[in-house]
């Protein structure tokens, strides 16, 4: 308990309404460039690379409540992001660095959670659609003579998983080129300094 | 100060409101009264002068998710008796049935939420859990969270204009629009977290960590009827869950 009190430094607190706003810009970018991905969990998965996953968590559901005010829609997907949030946290403790294969299985693992979490949602509440771009594929399937749990779970693994590589990417980008001394100041910072730059 | 009585409701007491509204509506059986909800959150939301930003959103929000729904659950899923065939295409009754009661569930619940925001200004309802006990800290980043996302949009479109300027192309297929993110997405996120070291040192500097008890330049207050409102809510949740049990449908 006094360990997850003392992730919630005042710089950690200060990144919560960033990383949310990076989540929204991420978004909206993609939305306005028409790209097909979401890259709505970058600030997410970022801030709990950087300052654990508990305030990664928070991150998360100030985002959903935030976009909820626009769409509530996206109030159903609060443990999504969660457990998103909190697997990326626990994934720091095995160091990243610029190692291919490690963002591979990271962005596997977080695919796997984010579909196992998300895919009952969108089939219960929302009978299996949920009116973005991975609804086209699941009718897709479901044309082709599929049952609906298997449609819906294939056609999110396909735009999960593409989603989140392209996600830990950008994030691993960011992280390399902030500076040390910045870094220095978050509870994984230290793991992410490139020692051979200074 | 605010004639309206649902306007000067302490928003708690609506916060309350719709979480009744979304209950009733999973409580008493049938799509109708579910469908209703966006009615009655339309007439409260009509007499806070609100009702054109409140259709346009449940609209924005619905209308598409909805036809989906419909087309997947009528069409694609085939199980049960066809009710009517078009040319090539059945329609399954029960499909279609499944599809109403879902979406009346989410009108429900999208409608009742939507009201709350329009009828709630966002820094009335964190002050309000404030005063209920939640940490400042918690609620200066909520507050924070919803200045700074207006301001990053503004410096989103003001980085993108000045790559544009650079040379960047954000209108061609798909690959050079992708290799346009990067240049606008990276300065934008460097820039902003830059900006919290800063704004760290200027509340440390104006004594946020130090655990004294703050004062308020803005303050909301209960108004007299508040408590009756809260009464008359509960009262009528339990009212429907009695006429379910009694009627057992």
């Amino acid at each position: 308990m006094k360990s997850i009190k003392e992730d919630f430094s005042l710089m950690s607190i200060l990144l919560i309404p960033v990383a949310v706003a990076i989540n929204m810009a991420g978004f909206g970018l993609v939305k306005l460039l028409n790209l097909p991905i979401f890259l709505d969990t970058v600030g997410t998965v970022f801030i709990s690379f950087l300052a654990g996953p508990w305030i990664g968590a928070i991150a998360a559901i100030l985002t959903s409540v935030v976009s909820g005010i626009f769409d509530p829609v996206y109030l159903a997907y609060i443990p999504t992001s969660v457990g998103l949030a909190l697997t990326a946290g626990f994934l720091t403790r095995f160091k990243f660095g610029n190692n291919i294969i490690k963002i591979a299985i990271s962005s596997l693992v977080l695919t796997i959670i984010a579909v196992v979490i998300s895919a009952p949602i969108t089939v219960i509440v929302f009978g299996g659609v949920t009116g973005n771009m991975t609804s086209s594929i699941t009718a897709l399937f479901l044309a082709s003579g599929q049952q609906i749990w298997s449609a819906v779970i294939s056609s999110s693994i396909i735009t999960e998983f593409a989603d989140k590589l392209v996600t830990v990417i950008i994030c691993i980008l960011i992280l390399g080129s902030m500076s040390s001394r910045y870094l220095i100041k978050f509870k994984y910072g230290e793991k992410y300094i490139n020692k051979s730059k200074n | 100060m605010e004639k309206n009585i649902f306007r000067r409701l302490y928003p708690t007491t609506k916060l309350m409101m719709t979480f009744t509204l979304i209950m009733s509506a999973f409580v008493i059986p049938g799509y109708i009264y579910s469908y209703l909800i966006f009615l009655i959150c339309g007439i409260i939301v009509y007499f806070c002068g609100k009702l054109k930003e409140y259709t346009k959103q449940v609209f924005k929000s619905l209308i598409l998710l909805f036809i989906i729904i419909f087309i997947i659950q009528g069409i694609l899923i085939s199980k049960g008796e066809i009710w009517f065939k078009l040319g090539f295409i059945s329609v399954y009754k029960e499909g279609i049935m499944k599809g109403v009661n879902l979406t009346s569930k989410i009108t429900a619940f999208v409608s009742a939420f939507t009201m709350f925001f329009q009828i709630t200004p966002i820094r009335d309802f964190v002050i309000s859990l404030e005063k209920a006990g939640m940490n400042s800290k918690a609620a200066y980043v909520v507050l924070l969270t919803l200045q700074i996302i207006p301001e990053m949009m503004k410096r989103t479109n003001v980085i993108m204009d000045s790559q544009k300027a650079r040379g960047v192309e954000t209108e061609s297929n798909i690959f050079v629009r992708a290799k346009a993110f990067i240049p606008i997405f990276f300065p934008l996120i460097l820039s902003s977290i830059e900006n919290t070291e800063e704004r760290a040192i200027t509340l440390e500097a104006r004594g946020f960590s130090s655990g004294v008890k703050k004062t308020r330049l803005y303050d909301i207050e209960k108004v007299s009827y508040d408590l009756l409102f809260r009464i008359l809510l509960v009262v009528f949740i339990v009212l429907c869950i009695i006429w379910r049990k009694l009627w057992n449908i």
